[in-house]
């Protein structure tokens, strides 16, 4: 099926002739490398693990470098970044030129470094002085110059703050006791009142007593000279000076951000040289040889000997099936339109070898339900136009690329579910329905929903059935699947007059088998039975199943309501020319706010619909996706 | 019980105009608190990645569809009697069965969106420590608003039902 077959592939070639095979090997792209060394104890003595550590650590060391300058750099760039980035086009000699320019690097590097190094300084000094000002703007009022506070011949002047309530306090004490002390309050600041305080030597003692009373606390501006005021400015001046350099250093770092793009591919550059040397660590080695292991596509075995034998004769290669015990690695080969689903798949889990890859299936069921849940031919349209502009136009790569896919076919599912129910932006263009209308027959729409849900969970068990067949387990396909769906299919024989005779005896034939060989494990065939009997009651289950496919036409009466709700709130705007004129943007606003709750309810709810109702029914996953040894960029093209 | 009809004038449109109001109300205020508490631990993960604002912003909205439902077959209740027209005449009987239309998506969208809420909080997580596992994340609130999609499609077939 669409799972590719495997390879295990055994090499040994020249140390010698590692880096060239090594190159062409990334290029090629199709080789996981596995680890050999727990494979080195059976008996080897000269065989030694391998590894090019060193050149690693060189490369990570540089590849930080380059992060770095890439993020500083960032910050200053002022241009838009485009929503999906284009990759750039790097010939062979330009790389080599990229790669060998190390003084360039470092160049950029340093200035970054610098640059950034120097911002972080101006940051502290600002802190520093604004801290200052701070401590210093109570004072403005005062005209003294700081450096003359302080001891004379025969008095002591002093700063300080106490909390205002006690400023009377203060001041009484010191007017009754007639001490030769003057109070000079400079300012008030939130809770607090500073003071200057000028007094005798004689009454020190009892003034220092006094302040102490009042929580007095000492402040000294021991570094400064001049007034506060002259010093507030002094400061300020040097705050805008910091900044003139703040924005020269800017300028500078604005000057080199035409080398982000130098930088990004020497990035990808360096990555590939990592990735490369990174694999050698899983190798083992004698003196002048080395050997590797790894999965290959079974169809691309060829491929690889074409290769090397394009490189070198002295090497050796063998292609085996893998063992029982081996994990293999997963790769997918599915149709092009099946692609995009496969990462709705993987959301869920990775297939394993042993399993089977359920994409295929998925999909079909995938774009139907999501064209339902919507059902509007206009937001169809909108909505494939869109993804339909942007993956011509923009190329986007990856996740995304495969959501614009999904939106894309699920677009034209919508349009057609759309004219199919009569939806044309709710019932705003009233265009008859090609089959009916849900909202005037809605148990026809439910019950066509069940239907469709009952031929998907049959998917789902025909694939148990054929995974079991597939697994050798063909009794086990009899038993599990063809007995119970003969029961359910007997089941629903009943509701249609015309089959209910067949029906009768499918069930009941459906039933004793599943009575008697569901738990066909179990050795007393009293509790064999009797398990038999519980399993009937996962009819009970596939009801449920079953009836969760009622939410297709929820959703599908969601956004048609929702559209009509939109349709009769804007056309009650519609008088005058300005009403109308209202009412287009109002209808526009509200029917792309509409698709876009419409679509991602879909999404929701299909992706709900394929894990749990559908993928409950057979499929294991949990595997390990391949991941070959290849080229992997960011910025350039492969 | 004889006054209070009399008193009413032998219509049961007020009845059916408490059972919009109970469905857009009571679905609005759950969307409202699940909304809301989406949004508490959306804003805890931008603070470390601003860059995760697409991602949260989605899982916010999942618990605002049980008040679109709710307004939605409030909609159609004005619809039925014709709040938007002509009113239609309105027997008491027919009444009490609009109002009853109203509950099951006024109830179960009120408590589904709540807990809905809180599941899409905690997929917030998910976002910030695994983002690659965003998609099992979003599975979790929609598994709750499955039974806000059956109250709905259970109060559109009642409503459905009746015929004025």
């Amino acid at each position: 099926m669409a799972i590719v077959k495997m390879k295990k592939a055994t090499m040994i070639a020249l140390q010698s002739e590692k880096n060239e095979i090594l190159n062409d090997l990334q290029r090629f792209g199709y080789l996981q490398v596995v680890n050999l060394e727990e494979r080195m104890e059976q008996g080897f003595e000269e065989l030694q693990p391998d590894s090019d550590n060193e050149a690693v650590g060189r490369l990570e060391a540089k590849l930080s470098q380059v992060k770095y300058s890439i993020d500083f750099l960032g910050k200053f760039n002022t241009a838009k970044k485009p929503l999906f980035a284009q990759k750039v086009q790097v010939d062979e000699t330009k790389r080599k030129e990229y790669l060998d320019n190390e003084e360039k690097l470092n160049e950029i590097y340093e200035s970054c470094r610098s640059i950034d190094s120097r911002f972080t300084e101006i940051k502290s000094s600002e802190t520093k002085l604004n801290n200052a000002i701070a401590q210093l703007t109570p004072w403005l009022a005062l005209k003294e110059k700081l450096e003359e506070i302080g001891t004379t011949h025969n008095t002591n002047s002093i700063l300080g703050f106490i909390a205002s309530k006690y400023e009377d306090e203060l001041s009484t004490a010191v007017k009754d006791e007639d001490l030769t002390a003057y109070l000079e309050k400079v300012g008030v600041e939130k809770e607090n009142s500073y003071f200057m305080v000028i007094y005798h030597q004689t009454c020190e003692e009892r003034i220092s007593q006094l302040l102490k009373q009042v929580g007095w606390t000492k402040v000294t501006f021991s570094e400064y000279s001049g007034t506060p005021e002259e010093n507030i400015n002094r400061i300020k001046a040097e705050i805008s000076n910091l900044e003139n350099i703040k924005k020269e250093l800017a300028k500078k770092a604005e000057a080199m951000v035409p080398e982000s793009g130098f930088l990004e591919i020497l990035y990808d550059l360096l990555s590939i040289e990592k990735d490369r040397r990174s694999v050698v660590k899983d190798f083992i080695k004698t003196d002048k040889t080395f050997m590797l292991q790894g999965w290959i596509p079974e169809k691309f075995a060829d491929d690889m000997t074409k290769l090397l034998d394009g490189i070198t004769d002295k090497y050796t290669i063998s292609f085996e099936d893998p063992s029982e015990e081996d994990e293999i690695p997963v790769l997918l080969n599915n149709p092009k339109a099946v692609k995009p689903y496969e990462m709705i798949t993987d959301l869920y889990s990775v297939p394993n070898a042993k399993g089977i890859d359920p994409n295929i299936f998925m999909a079909p069921f995938f774009v139907v339900f999501f064209g339902i849940m919507v059902t509007d031919a206009v937001y169809g349209i909108l909505m494939s136009a869109l993804t339909g502009y942007v993956l011509y136009k923009y190329k986007p790569q990856g996740g995304m690329k495969n959501m614009m896919w999904i939106m894309f076919f699920g677009g034209i599912s919508t349009f057609f579910w759309g004219g199919i129910f009569g939806g044309w932006l709710g019932d705003l263009i009233k265009v008859k329905p090609w089959w009916f209308n849900p909202l005037d027959e809605p148990l026809k729409m439910l019950i066509f929903c069940l239907i469709l849900g009952v031929i998907h969970l049959y998917t789902g068990y025909i694939l148990q059935a054929y995974q079991n067949i597939k697994a050798g387990n063909f009794m086990d396909a009899i038993y599990d699947q063809v007995l119970w769906l003969m029961l359910l299919t007997g089941l629903m024989f009943l509701a249609l007059p015309p089959l209910a005779a067949v029906g009768k005896y499918m069930a009941i034939v459906g039933a004793a088998g599943t009575v008697i060989f569901s738990a066909r494990s179990e050795k007393n065939i009293f509790k064999r039975l009797i398990s038999g009997v519980l399993a009937l009651y996962n009819v009970s289950g596939f009801l449920g199943d079953v009836l969760s496919y009622s939410r297709l036409f929820a959703l599908c009466l969601a956004t048609g309501v929702i559209a009509q709700v939109f349709n009769a709130m804007g056309l009650m705007m519609g008088g005058s020319i300005i009403g109308k004129i209202i009412m287009i943007a109002f209808l526009a606003f509200a029917h792309v706010f509409n698709t876009a709750l419409g679509v991602l309810g879909a999404y929701v709810h299909t992706s709900r619909l394929q894990y749990v109702e559908f993928f409950g029914k057979f499929y294991e996953g949990e595997g390990k996706p391949f991941n070959p040894l290849r080229i992997r960029t960011k910025y350039i093209q492969e | 019980m004889e006054n209070l009809i009399e008193l009413m004038g032998n219509s049961g449109l007020w009845m059916a105009f408490l059972g919009s109001a109970l469905a857009a109300g009571l679905a609005g205020c759950g969307s409202a608190i699940g909304v809301g508490i989406a949004g508490q631990a959306a804003a805890g993960v931008i603070t470390e990645d601003p860059s995760k604002f697409g991602k949260t912003l989605l899982l916010q909205a999942l618990p605002g569809t049980q008040g679109i439902y709710g307004l939605l077959i409030g909609f159609l209740i004005w619809s039925k009697i014709g709040v938007f027209g002509t009113i239609v005449p309105v027997t008491i009987e027919q009444g009490l069965m609009l109002m009853l239309v109203g509950l099951p998506v006024g109830l179960v969208g009120l408590i589904s969106a709540i807990y809905q809420g809180k599941a899409s909080a905690a997929s917030c997580g998910i976002i910030a420590k695994r983002p690659e596992e965003f998609g099992k994340g979003m599975i979790y609130p929609a598994m709750v608003e499955t039974y806000a999609v059956l109250s709905l499609l259970a109060s559109f077939l009642m409503l459905n039902g009746i015929k004025l």
